[in-house]
């Protein structure tokens, strides 16, 4: 089936849009330098079994607190060293990557869905819909995000899915208030009076119409939530209430490694940069496609 | 007609704090971990649990608790806390002048550095300078307060032990403060020395909070700069001999301003909500680091407390933007 | 072999230039009369007799500078005289007695007297007291003042209500002054009768001490003592180590030996009476008892305290250490993986088709005590135990605890500083305490008796014998006595306490 589409956005219609996004986005550089370490990111976390040198849960407290490659009374094979009970450094990383990945993209998309689907009704509706939800909105973002989160860690308890759900429930409101606005002014455009003029239904003009001329911005939106996301899970490791059991986190890498800064600086210097990198990544790839995908941006 | 648009406002902000009420007295109430459990001694019987409880009024059903609750609220009686034996309000009036002190520091310390960042980088539009600039400042984006607190304890904790690392003011300096505002009060009384020594403390939390916050500020206001300085009457301005640093100061900023500042307001109760942590890194004495032990110890009535303070705080920070907003925008003000 | 490189990088890193940096740093922080000490807990509240604060171990130091203890108690545990200089029981133990000290002082010049003594012990065993330890207080009643003799009758005989005296809430609170203030007025400006008055308190921030002119006891060492509140170790290691503050605690093992050796500082790491251990419950697959004993046998304690600890620790085989009164060292718990796996093989386990449970631990609450239960359960996997590791809050442990939630497994710390059997193994193994987490018959039937055995040696003769069948049944896993590292600048002397409570006066300036 094919859909008609009366947008006027940006300037043409056609299978064309795409490959001219497409386009703008690779020639952006934000946007390939950034995306390019997530891929890569993506890729170590996925084959993260294959990739790691060692196990990132054997312990050997014989071989505790060796420094990385390339410093005095290293041992061959782990090239970031090993932490205080004997774990190599380096494959913890590659496996924190995994749970700091899972976190950002899953947080991200369930904050995102939620903020968009509520943002759209209010934009769209208006009325005492835009009333209800922008009451919500106000309500939940005089919250300290931090106090909020360890709260809602507390109530759920440890873990991943505790972690994404407290991101999630915090953050929606972002999605939410941009896309309402946007959606908004969306609604004004001719192109959306054509649609009514044509007789489309008002359900599928904001699905079809509107939704699609609003993901731009969205997109922007959801890359800096990733980083943000890493960031809270670091956070939530460092008060110790994020991943439970053996599973190494940046966060949770970040907090051990701090206690022996003058031991074993390694097991701190390198989550941190791992860290700092990937927030980097994600607000990088945002900011550039907020710039390829902004039309006012691009002139 | 204005004060009928602040009287809805003020309507709004009051509808949102029961709404903040009632979301965190739920919330808490299925918190696991029981205060009362964690004052059990050894070889209490139920039925001093029961009487423990009941101390505490946490034994009656959820709804009538906070009947309860709301009703002792309203005049002004937000209960006593569990875990430090004082009135909530109290307690909450004696650390929310630290917190505010080191919130305004880091907010005037973020927006002169990130300002002058900003400005520096308009100048110096399409040079290596200014790619120098959003390079660094995009580095600077990716840091949080978080990792700049436990950078700022090794560095001068331990490398150069330049500035006191905890606390609000030196134990021994602080004698016969009569106000919990010690800035305020420093200066009124010409207590110098106090003065400089709460400027000791809070140097570093307030560098942990307000370089990130510099680093939005300069990004927002250099975007919103540059943009500006593509405008007509900018042009036209520079057609008439204006230095650049003039047009960016005088014709460029006052357009900038305005959406600059509406994102440094919902950039600064961020910055509010970042205290909890760095208060807690700097032992520095203000809600934020109550709010930890709060939460660690299930400390109900104060939770409660303080999430309605930074509640409260979130909404006068916002409705102040507003009417920031509304006094620089040069459309609403010619009008 | 490893620990020599490893200091040699540390020597070619920071450590030289700290070195030279910080012989400067040894100055007092604040000047020879004032002591300051970097403190890891926050001081919640000042009534020592009330709520939760009451019955933390760490705060002890605080308010025993504040208050004094209805009995002293020495820095080797032993009970010595306080408010009290004599106390006893009647030879059928059906009534109690107690001398009060007669030239004591109130913060506020006022006497202390025996209807001070008196009326504290009522409001702590008072029906409706907010003490939690009042189910100690609550057994004797009926008090009588004769001069400075106060007697009172044994509702019930409690062999260790005397211990308490020197323990958690046995403490002496001005009766005058505290129904003229109130609780709240109490907070606001307490007074005690201890060898220091409260100047200024700073919730969260910190509390300065004044020396009490009107003690009865040795003239404290320093005028002015403060206490900063620092629950960060990475902040209290940079407050030694910068020189803002002259002592401090609980720092990380790898950091005590750094900073020991700082020209400047000094470090001492003693055992206290506080003991890390494994928790059982009585749940699947728990009820095993080749599974309990395969678990215990496969802990390798010496590795742990040795690799793990930096050799600080003591590896105990009950819940009684060493200095405790029903100590026995003929109780063994060896490590022998071998047996272990053997133990599992009879009942079906191996490293291929392991026994499977959680065991649930708290994370930076103690000295590496995630990390020691991350290798413990490295050490079980070997043996075919697979466990699961679940981080809880210590708010949620004793949630679980009292609901008798807890999971198989459940590492926590116990102190007492009594060292008495009932404060030790009694609460933490007897089924009816809300505190135990294997409740079975048999045991109870074991240590009913015990609880009002008036014949002493009999008493501890039977917790001797309790522990014992617990240890050949394994019901508890008994991991190690922990060691507090005290970091100190070399111009004072420390003297370390067993109990575990830093009281400002055991530190003098040194000779």
């Amino acid at each position: 089936m094919t859909e008609a589409s009366v947008s006027s956005f940006p300037a043409a219609s056609g299978p064309n849009l795409a490959t001219r996004r497409l386009r703008a986005l690779l020639a952006e550089p934000k946007v390939t330098i950034g995306g390019g370490f997530i891929l890569a990111l993506i890729a170590i976390a996925l084959f993260a079994p294959w990739i790691a040198p060692k196990n990132p849960l054997d312990q050997d407290l014989m071989l505790a607190s060796l420094p990385p490659a390339g410093l005095a009374s290293a041992e061959p094979g782990y090239y970031l060293g090993t932490d205080d009970l004997g774990r190599d450094v380096l494959s913890r990383l590659i496996y924190g990557a995994r749970i700091a990945l899972i976190v950002a993209f899953v947080a991200a998309s369930l904050a995102a869905l939620a903020g968009t689907a509520l943002g759209l009704l209010a934009g769209w509706y208006r009325g005492w819909v835009d009333g209800l939800i922008s009451r919500l909105v106000d309500i939940w973002m005089a919250f300290p995000p931090v106090l909020l989160s360890i709260l809602l860690v507390a109530v759920l308890g440890a873990g991943v899915g505790s972690v994404i759900a407290a991101i999630a429930i915090i953050d929606w409101t972002r999605f939410c208030r941009v896309v309402r606005a946007e959606t908004m002014a969306q609604a004004q455009a001719d192109y959306v009076t054509a649609a009514h003029a044509i007789g489309f239904p008002p359900f599928h003009i904001l699905m079809r119409e509107i939704l699609p001329n609003v993901v731009p911005a969205l997109l922007a939106l959801v890359s800096l939530e990733m980083g943000i996301a890493v960031i809270v899970e670091a956070i939530l490791s460092f008060v110790g209430l994020s991943v439970s059991s053996d599973t190494p986190t940046w966060g949770g890498m970040i907090a051990e490694g701090r206690q022996f800064i003058h031991q074993t600086w390694w097991v701190f210097a390198a989550p941190l940069a791992a860290l700092f990198a990937t927030v980097l990544a994600f607000n990088q790839l945002g900011d550039g496609l907020r710039r390829a995908l902004d039309p006012v941006l691009r002139r | 007609m204005i004060a009928l648009a602040v009287l809805r406002r003020l309507l709004v902000a009051l509808a949102t704090l029961v709404g903040v009420a009632i979301v965190v007295f739920v919330l808490l109430r299925v918190v696991p971990g029981d205060p009362v459990a964690m004052m059990i001694s050894p070889g209490a019987s139920a039925a001093d649990v029961a009487a423990l409880r009941a101390h505490y009024g946490l034994d009656g059903s959820l709804l009538s608790q906070f009947a309860v609750w709301v009703r002792y609220a309203l005049r002004g009686d937000f209960g006593t806390s569990i875990s430090l034996h004082r009135d909530v309000l109290a307690l909450l009036g004696e650390r929310l002048p630290a917190t505010l002190e080191l919130a305004t520091a880091a907010l005037e310390f973020a927006v002169i550095v990130g300002g002058a960042t900003a400005i520096a980088g308009a100048m110096a539009r399409r040079t290596w300078a200014e790619s120098v600039i959003d390079a660094v400042n995009g580095l600077l984006l990716a840091i949080p307060d978080f990792v700049w607190a436990l950078a700022l304890v090794l560095a001068f904790g331990v490398v150069w032990p330049l500035l006191p690392l905890t606390g609000r003011v030196n134990p021994s300096v602080a004698a016969g403060m009569a106000t919990p505002f010690y800035f305020a009060e420093s200066l009124a009384r010409l207590r110098f020395d106090v003065f400089f020594d709460l400027l000791k403390h809070l140097a570093l939390p307030t560098l942990a909070l307000g370089l990130p916050l510099a680093a939005v500020i300069a990004r927002v206001l250099k975007g919103a700069l540059n943009e500006a300085m593509a405008q007509d009457y900018v042009l036209l301005a520079r057609l008439k001999g204006m230095s650049e640093l003039r047009l960016v100061l005088q014709e460029a900023l006052r357009n900038a301003i305005g959406p600059t500042l509406a994102l440094t307001g919902v950039q600064f109760t961020f910055l509010i909500g970042g205290t909890v942590i760095i208060e807690r890194i700097f032992a520095y004495p203000g809600i934020g680091n109550m709010a930890i032990e709060a939460v660690i110890n299930r400390d109900l009535p104060l939770i409660q407390g303080l999430v309605l303070v930074f509640a409260v705080i979130f909404i006068l920070i916002n409705i102040a933007v507003d009417l920031l907003v509304a006094l620089f925008n040069p459309r609403l003000r010619h009008a | 072999m490893m620990e020599v490189t490893r200091r040699q990088t540390l020597a070619l890193g920071a450590g030289a230039f700290l070195t030279d940096l910080l012989a400067a740093g040894a100055v007092r922080a604040a000047g020879k009369d004032t002591l300051t000490i970097a403190y890891n807990v926050n001081l919640p509240s000042f009534d020592p007799t009330d709520g939760p604060s009451a019955v933390n171990p760490t705060i002890q130091a605080i308010y025993r500078s504040i208050f004094d203890q209805y009995i002293g108690q020495a820095p080797d545990l032993a009970l010595k005289p306080g408010i009290l200089t004599a106390w006893g029981w009647n030879d059928d133990k059906t009534k109690l007695w107690m001398d009060v000290r007669p030239d004591v002082k109130w913060h506020d010049g006022s006497p202390l007297t025996p209807e001070d003594v008196v009326w504290s012990l009522e409001r702590a065993g008072a029906k409706d007291s907010a003490n939690p330890i009042s189910f100690i207080w609550s057994t004797a009643g009926n008090y009588k003042i004769d001069g400075n003799r106060i007697t009172a009758d044994a509702i019930r005989f409690e062999p260790t209500f005397f211990m308490w005296m020197a323990f958690l809430t046995g403490y002496v609170l001005p009766k005058a002054y505290y129904e003229k203030v109130g609780a709240e007025g109490f907070e606001k400006k307490p007074i005690g009768s201890g060898p220091y008055m409260v100047d200024e308190y700073q919730g969260n921030a910190f509390l300065r001490l004044k020396a009490n002119p009107h003690y009865w006891g040795d003239k404290p060492a320093f005028e002015t003592v403060i206490f900063k509140f620092v629950p960060d170790a990475t902040t209290r290691v940079a407050e030694i180590e910068s020189g803002s503050s002259d002592i401090t605690l609980e720092v990380p093992y790898e950091e005590f030996d750094r900073l020991k050796k700082v020209k400047g500082l000094s470090g001492v790491a003693t055992p206290i009476s506080d003991i890390g251990m494994i928790f059982i419950t009585n749940k699947e697959p728990m009820l095993d008892k080749n599974v309990r004993l395969a678990a215990i046998m496969a802990i390798d304690k010496k590795a742990i305290v040795d690799r793990l600890l930096h050799g600080y620790g003591v590896p105990i085989e009950t819940l009684e250490t060493s200095e405790y009164s029903a100590f026995d060292p003929s109780i063994k718990t060896p490590y022998d993986p071998k047996k272990a796996a053997e133990l599992l093989a009879a009942s079906g386990y191996s490293p291929q088709k392991p026994v499977k449970f959680t065991i649930q631990t708290t994370r930076g609450f103690k000295p590496k005590d995630y990390e020691m239960i991350q290798a413990i359960v490295g050490m079980w996997r070997k043996v075919g135990i697979e466990a699961d590791i679940e981080v809880y809050e210590i708010a949620k442990h004793f949630e679980l605890r009292t609901t008798h939630k807890l999971a198989p497994a459940a590492f926590y710390n116990w102190g007492d500083a009594i060292g008495d059997p009932t404060t030790s193994t009694g609460f933490a193994m007897f089924g009816p305490s809300p505190h135990s987490a294997w409740k079975s018959d048999d045991l109870d039937a074991k240590i009913g008796p015990l609880w009002g055995e008036k014949d002493e040696k009999k008493r501890i003769d039977g917790w001797k014998a309790v522990d014992a069948y617990i240890a050949e049944q394994g019901y508890v896993i008994p991991l190690l006595q922990y060691v507090q590292p005290i970091l100190y600048k070399s111009d004072l002397k420390v003297t370390p306490n067993k109990s575990g409570a830093l009281q400002p006066t055991l530190v003098s300036p040194a000779a």
